[in-house]
């Protein structure tokens, strides 16, 4: 992690455990440090998001989607640099998450490469 | 009770008793007047030859007593007014003629009531036995009427159960009888008299002859019964389809008499069972057409369900080669990651499975089944679709009830329908969207699942209308989801029905027995 980012963790919310797991497994294994949640509420009531150097959501939950997550951070002006993860993932999806802010977009089964280096350069910034 | 009936004055009996008396004193009058009459007329008559008449008269008509009165009167009678001078011997020969006709008369008599007794008695027996001998032959009548109704009962019964009985020796011998069905089922007419058994064989078909044959003679050489099916060919040239069984009639000495069976024209019913397996399969296929049509909706739910193991295992492995790559390789981590993969791997397996097993077509298995288990699977496929569209499902299930005797799959497929139609009812309203799928034990020992939501409800004024074929609300339906489910569920001895939740939504309701089987019934095929 850069020095900026000391401290800080990336979030991972999704409600599917294994996802979680893997994703936090794989974050390990290059060295970040994360935390999971399993809904968008969880994430909101932990109190952490200002904590966070990056968040890693699913889209289609069950209660709040990782769409209204973002729109509610960013009420709040919480610009936390979030990478969408999605099985239902189409275009008119894509767009609106990057106009929302979104760092990168990401259709399940996705690259890990891609996703590295998208908390990277999110973590960089 | 005698003796006072016989002391109480009786009118009847009282003049009989006068009468008779009276024939005494009339007849020994009679007899007086008519000695005086001749005496009168100087005519060579006398009072004794009128008087043995009058006293033989009266025995004969008035009986003994009377008689005996008569007698007495008559010796008077000749002593006092007739010869009132003649010797005391005379009189005692006269009086002693009187008393041996009298004597006489008196065994006359008895003679005469033994004999009208004897043939009084002897006509009783006649009317007695002539009485039995009506009564047996109305019997006999009846009887007779009866075995002729009861033969056209059996005969309409063999007409209308085209079942006809024989029995038939075999060779030597030849058809011993032919009811009247059996000339009809084979095509011959009764009235060309009872057929030959060689003329009975021409008419199966050709291709039957050698197996019926074969059947027959084995039958005959190990005295045993027979049973087959073949083909008859009318002379009109119509092919027949029938049955045929007998059984061997052994004698004393366990010698083979005749063998006494029916033929029945199974024609219809062959055709019946033809026409139902025709109708099980349409309706398996379409049963499978519908199972079909849901997955085809639930595709992008049933999509991101095998996607979801499949990331994970992506992420996994990569995540694995990651540890095993770096300068100093983790393989600690390296084998929690790979375990990891094995793990997803095995579930997008489990889903793949379930939803083929799903899409699977043919013959219905039935089981001892845990309906929970059953209910808890399915929510697994269905829980994905419900989350598009917001919608959280819950469940009651009662976990003390007994297994079920049922086609876990055909189960399956009626509670996504139930749900499919509880997501489509809810797709559109504001309030919290939630289905309750709860299973309980209900009355008679039979089970209630119930599937219930809080969406648009029921079409109103067509409630009753939504378990109709073809009948739908929706754009995209085809409406037989509720048909089939309830064709499933009263296959299963079950039943299905709706009512509305108040104040919004609809609950959906089915029982299934829960009887504990036996085990040869846990592999019941039925098609649905």
């Amino acid at each position: 992690m850069s020095p900026r980012s000391e401290g800080k963790f990336v979030a991972i919310v999704d409600d599917d455990d294994s996802v979680r797991d893997t994703l936090r497994g794989l974050l390990k294994s290059v060295g970040f440090s994360s935390r999971v949640f399993e809904s968008a509420e969880q994430f909101l009531g932990s109190g952490h998001y200002h904590d966070t150097a990056c968040l890693i959501t699913d889209i289609r939950m069950p209660g709040m989607s990782g769409l209204e997550l973002q729109a509610r951070l960013n009420a709040e002006h919480c610009r936390i640099p979030t990478i969408f993860i999605t099985a239902h993932g189409d275009e008119e999806m894509r767009f609106q998450a990057l106009r929302a802010g979104a760092v990168e977009f990401l259709p399940k089964p996705f690259d890990d490469e891609i996703l590295v280096e998208s908390v990277r350069a999110a973590l960089d910034r | 009770m005698d003796e006072p009936e016989k002391l109480r004055w009786n009118p009847g009996r009282a003049r009989a008793v006068a009468l008779r008396y009276g024939l005494a004193l009339l007849s020994v009058a009679a007899a007086l007047g008519l000695a005086r009459a001749f005496a009168y007329f100087h005519l060579p008559q006398s009072f004794g030859t009128f008087a043995l008449s009058a006293i033989a008269i009266t025995f004969w008509y008035a009986g003994i007593v009377p008689g005996v009165l008569a007698a007495v009167l008559s010796s008077l009678v000749r002593d006092y007014l007739f010869e009132p001078d003649t010797s005391i011997e005379s009189r005692l020969l006269f009086d002693l003629v009187f008393l041996v006709f009298a004597l006489l008369m008196t065994r006359v008599v008895r003679g005469r009531k033994e004999l009208e007794q004897r043939v009084e008695e002897r006509t009783a027996e006649l009317t007695r036995l002539n009485d039995n001998l009506k009564r047996e032959i109305a019997e006999h009548n009846r009887v007779e009427s009866e075995l002729r109704l009861s033969e056209a009962y059996l005969a309409e019964a063999q007409r209308l159960s085209h079942t006809g009985s024989w029995a038939w020796s075999p060779p030597p011998g030849d058809i011993r009888y032919w009811s009247e069905e059996c000339y009809r089922v084979q095509g011959f007419d009764p009235k060309g008299g009872q057929p030959r058994f060689e003329e009975f064989f021409q008419r199966i078909h050709p291709d039957d002859q050698a197996i019926i044959a074969e059947a027959i003679e084995r039958a005959v050489r190990e005295k045993r019964d027979i049973k087959f099916d073949y083909r008859i060919v009318h002379p009109s040239g119509e092919i027949r389809d029938a049955q045929s069984v007998g059984h061997p009639v052994l004698g004393p000495s366990g010698n083979l008499v005749e063998y006494v069976g029916t033929i029945i024209d199974v024609t219809e019913r062959k055709q019946a069972e033809k026409e139902r397996e025709r109708l099980r399969e349409a309706q398996a296929d379409l049963a499978h057409a519908s199972r079909m049509t849901t997955m085809g909706e639930l595709t992008a739910s049933l999509a991101h369900e095998v996607n979801q193991p499949i990331a994970a295992a992506v992420t996994g492995a990569s995540t694995c080669i990651r540890w095993l790559t770096r300068d100093t390789p983790d393989i600690a981590e390296a084998r929690e990651a790979a375990l990891g993969v094995v793990r997803n791997g095995k579930r997008a397996a489990d889903i793949i499975n379930r939803i083929r097993s799903l899409s699977k077509k043919g013959d219905s298995q039935r089981q001892l089944v845990d309906i929970n288990e059953v209910i808890l699977e399915i929510i697994a496929l269905l829980q994905n679709e419900a989350q598009r569209y917001s919608i959280v499902i819950r469940t009651d299930l009662n976990e003390d009830l007994p297994r079920v005797m049922a086609d876990s799959l055909q189960i399956q497929q009626v509670i996504v329908n139930l749900a499919m139609n509880s997501i489509d009812a809810m797709k559109d309203i504001d309030q919290p969207r939630v289905i309750s799928i709860r299973s309980q034990s209900a009355e008679d020992q039979q089970l209630t699942i119930s599937v219930s939501d809080n969406g648009v409800g029921l079409p109103q004024q067509q409630a009753d209308k939504i378990f109709d074929a073809f009948f739908t609300t929706k754009s995209h339906g085809i409406g037989l989801g509720l048909r089939i489910s309830r064709t499933i569920i009263e296959s299963h001895r079950g039943r299905l029905w709706a009512t509305p939740n108040s104040p919004v939504g609809a609950s959906f309701y089915f029982t299934l027995p829960a009887t504990l089987a036996s085990a040869d019934e846990t592999h019941d095929h039925t098609n649905v």
